[in-house]
């Protein structure tokens, strides 16, 4: 199955995913807790996919993803964004994320959002 | 899922950010300049407000999402931090802590929270009832208006269809749960653009980029991909519900205009022939822009035009008379105008003969029906224009022909089947322009007119003598099938084959100043076309001179004019001919005709001027003294009491006043057969 990093400051964030992605069969193999921690961990870890939340100290997802995305091309990248953050999510979306989900999770939204970014 | 699990870490977390919070808003009063401390606040609100909405705390949910806003507004400099925002701010986190401490003692979290809410609003904008309201009010602009195709997004249309690329309307619906749909709508906008070319959105981009529309938007799109792979490429965007991909034919891009046609009465731009499609193909702007206006109110226009024709062929003779530089010139330039004018005027009296076509597909399936017979029907040329009193006449004909062409035309399925035809009969209903002319065809592929049977036909019922069949051309015999009480079918049927029928066909586009001709291969099917003129009453005449008498000739049936002097006269069977070009032409004098006084010519032998005119492949020669000249006429009914004359068709007014009678020479065609 999938394997899937996970990258949000808020541990409550990344559990609720976390949840949502093993109920469906995925694999989480590993959780960032901020921009620079998730492109090291990307390296590190070489998941099919990433969760990326934007609003994060040290670096922010929009940097994380345009450092992935420099560093394997074919990254698929998610953005998790809240509601408000329309112009980060389209700078998101046009440094390379496939596809974005908004808080608060829809299970079958971010399922959805995930199947589709696998499935191209 | 079950939200408990996550609670404790919820409020642990909250608490955290909630001290944070305040942490640095005492920071910040010691610093209001320092953007790095609001980053920090904002984004602890941020991820309060994420969390709060998971756990499905609403309240304190939209009071960190307001909180937010505000937060963001700073860091982004569109607002200088004052006392005011602090203190807004202060009591957000005060009411925050208040929700999370009631959280963890069991509450559901929740506080009024729309006061403050209002608060914060007000300080990111301060008329913000106003400014949804706008929002809204363009929302709905946005949905009424329609693609607009400018002459540059023409060009490159164009351009790409030469190289081989489809032009697709392509219509998206987004989830109405979605979220952010103007980054939705982005993403379609990149997926379409790796397929092709976007040329054009609907609402404009710079209204959806600011989340401005409904569910939906539309593009067009230049793309050498086919349909179903474009739909599965946008389909495959989450949050799209809704793919519909339409190609797009050059006629429906280039006839923006056409809808200003249906509807028959008005338009703002003049069409003329071909002029017009270049016209249309250019303009700016298709302005969709119409009115309604009462047909009367045009019949009048037209008439109280056609006087002013008059009075200007009147002026126009004047100026000529008087010399006056200063007049002619100006009577020239009146010229000019009335005759843009006059295309103005009678282009707002054409429609479409869509509207006369429009019912035949459901005659033409229950006649079908009734006779048992297979029929396809083609209408081609429905957006062809005609005048309106020209349309409201050519209906009943029209069925004639329909119901002739099904009735005696086509074959019954056993005969087509046994002859190897296609089982399916066709009958084409085609209308085209051609000059100042439309032609109506009605085409079967039937089994064509047997010239035996109609030859014997007309000679049974007398209308021809035996003599007389055997030198009719195969057009000539043809044309016996209009003659009165004429009907070929050996079996009398409801539906047409009264005999009453095709005469009166005749006889109706006649009288609209047309004509009606058939062509026919034994076998192979007939055709009957139908020509008619695209304006009834303002024609251009020939004005020729009997004795003192002017008569006008209709410019469309002349062929040339000659004189006697060129060609000599011949007597056959009593009748005056000439030998014109090859061909033998028979000569009415229009002084016998017409029974006009002589008077006496000085000159014995004056050559006498002779109009070759036409109809169908058939000439006659008109024996005239004199050739006057062109002249646009408008055509005056004779009224009531004068409809009947033999060979004139109306009257007109000459310039110096002078009543002027039209000749219809048609008339002098039917004495012959």
């Amino acid at each position: 199955m999938a394997s899937v990093l996970i990258v949000d400051d808020a541990a409550f964030m990344r559990m609720m995913l976390k949840d949502i992605l093993v109920k469906n069969g995925y694999e989480v193999v590993g959780e960032a807790v901020n921009g620079a921690d998730a492109v090291e961990k990307y390296r590190e870890l070489q998941p099919d996919i990433v969760t990326m939340d934007i609003t994060m100290p040290e670096m922010d997802g929009i940097t994380a993803v345009k450092n992935i995305r420099a560093m394997d091309p074919a990254a698929n990248i998610i953005m998790c964004s809240a509601m408000g953050q329309q112009p980060m999510v389209l700078e998101a979306i046009q440094a390379g994320a496939k596809d974005f989900v908004v808080k608060p999770f829809q299970a079958d939204r971010v399922m959805e959002s995930i199947k589709r970014v696998l499935g191209s | 899922m079950d939200l408990n699990n996550y609670l404790e870490l919820f409020i642990e977390e909250s608490k955290e950010h909630v001290q944070a919070i305040n942490d640095e808003l005492l920071k910040l009063e010691i610093e209001p300049e320092n953007i790095d401390i609001v980053n920090e606040i904002f984004r602890s609100a941020h991820t309060l407000k994420g969390m709060a909405a998971s756990m499905g705390f609403d309240d304190l949910a939209s009071l960190t999402h307001e909180m937010e806003n505000v937060l963001d507004m700073i860091r982004q400099s569109e607002l200088r931090i004052t006392e005011e925002i602090m203190n807004v701010v202060f009591t957000c986190v005060d009411l925050i802590a208040k929700m999370v401490d009631n959280i963890e003692q069991g509450g559901d979290g929740t506080e009024d929270v729309t006061e403050i809410v209002r608060k914060l609003q007000s300080i990111q904008n301060p008329s913000i009832i106003h400014d949804e309201e706008r929002v809204s009010a363009q929302n709905e602009a946005a949905t009424t208006k329609e693609l607009v195709i400018d002459e540059f997004q023409r060009s490159i249309i164009q351009e790409a269809r030469k190289l081989g690329n489809h032009v697709y309307e392509v219509y998206v619906k987004l989830d109405e749960r979605c979220v952010m749909k103007s980054v939705r709508a982005y993403m379609v906008f990149q997926a379409a653009e790796d397929l092709g070319e976007i040329i054009q959105t609907d609402p404009p981009v710079e209204q959806i980029e600011e989340d401005q529309f409904g569910d939906s938007f539309t593009l067009l799109l230049l793309s050498h991909h086919d349909r179903l792979k474009i739909e599965a490429q946008l389909t495959n965007i989450s949050e799209v519900k809704a793919v519909i991909v339409t190609e797009k034919t050059e006629q429906e891009l280039g006839n923006t205009d056409k809808q200003n046609h249906l509807n028959p009465n008005v338009t703002d731009k003049p069409r003329k022939g071909k002029e017009n499609q270049k016209a249309s193909e250019t303009k700016k702007k298709p302005v969709t822009k119409s009115i309604r206006v009462d047909i009367e109110k045009l019949d009048r226009l037209m008439n109280l035009f056609s006087e002013l024709i008059i009075d200007r062929g009147r002026l126009e003779q004047i100026a000529r008379k008087s010399q006056i530089p200063d007049l002619i010139e100006t009577v020239e330039h009146m010229t000019r105008i009335s005759t843009d004018l006059q295309g103005l005027v009678l282009n707002m009296r054409m429609v479409p003969v869509e509207q006369v076509f429009n019912r035949f597909p459901r005659m033409v399936r229950d006649l079908a029906k009734d006779l048992n017979k297979k029929v396809q029907l083609v209408v081609e040329g429905a957006e062809t224009e005609l005048d309106r009193t020209v349309i409201d006449e050519i209906g009943d004909p029209l069925v004639h022909l329909l119901r002739n062409a099904l009735d005696h035309g086509l074959e019954s399925t056993d005969e087509r089947i046994a002859n190897n035809k296609p089982e399916e009969g066709r009958i084409l209903l085609k209308a085209y322009h051609s000059g100042n002319h439309v032609f109506i065809e009605v085409v079967d592929d039937g089994k064509g007119i047997n010239r035996e049977k109609v030859l014997k036909k007309a000679i049974e019922r007398g209308v021809i003598s035996e003599e007389e069949s055997y030198s009719l051309s195969d057009q000539q015999v043809y044309s016996l099938i209009f003659s009165s009480g004429f009907s070929t079918a050996d079996k009398i049927s409801d539906i047409s084959g009264r005999g009453v029928g095709l005469d009166v066909v005749k006889t109706k586009i006649e009288s609209l100043g047309g004509t009606i001709t058939i062509d026919s291969t034994p076998e192979q099917g007939s055709a009957f076309r139908i020509q008619l003129p695209l304006s009834l009453s303002i024609i251009y005449s020939m004005l020729v001179k009997v004795a003192e008498e002017i008569y006008a000739i209709p410019f469309n049936s002349i062929v040339e004019i000659t004189t006697n002097s060129d060609n000599e006269v011949y007597t056959l069977h009593g009748q005056k001919v000439i030998q014109f070009r090859g061909q033998v032409v028979p000569l009415i004098e229009l002084k016998e005709v017409f029974q006009v006084p002589q008077v006496e010519s000085p000159k014995v032998n004056q050559p006498l001027y002779i109009v070759i005119v036409r109809k169908g492949d058939q000439t006659i020669g008109l024996v005239t003294d004199t050739v006057l000249g062109q002249q646009e006429i408008v055509l005056k009914p004779l009224g009531r009491y004068l409809n009947q004359l033999q060979g004139i068709s109306g009257a007109t007014i000459l310039g110096n006043g002078e009543v002027a009678l039209i000749i219809d020479t048609n008339q002098f065609f039917n004495e012959k057969g």
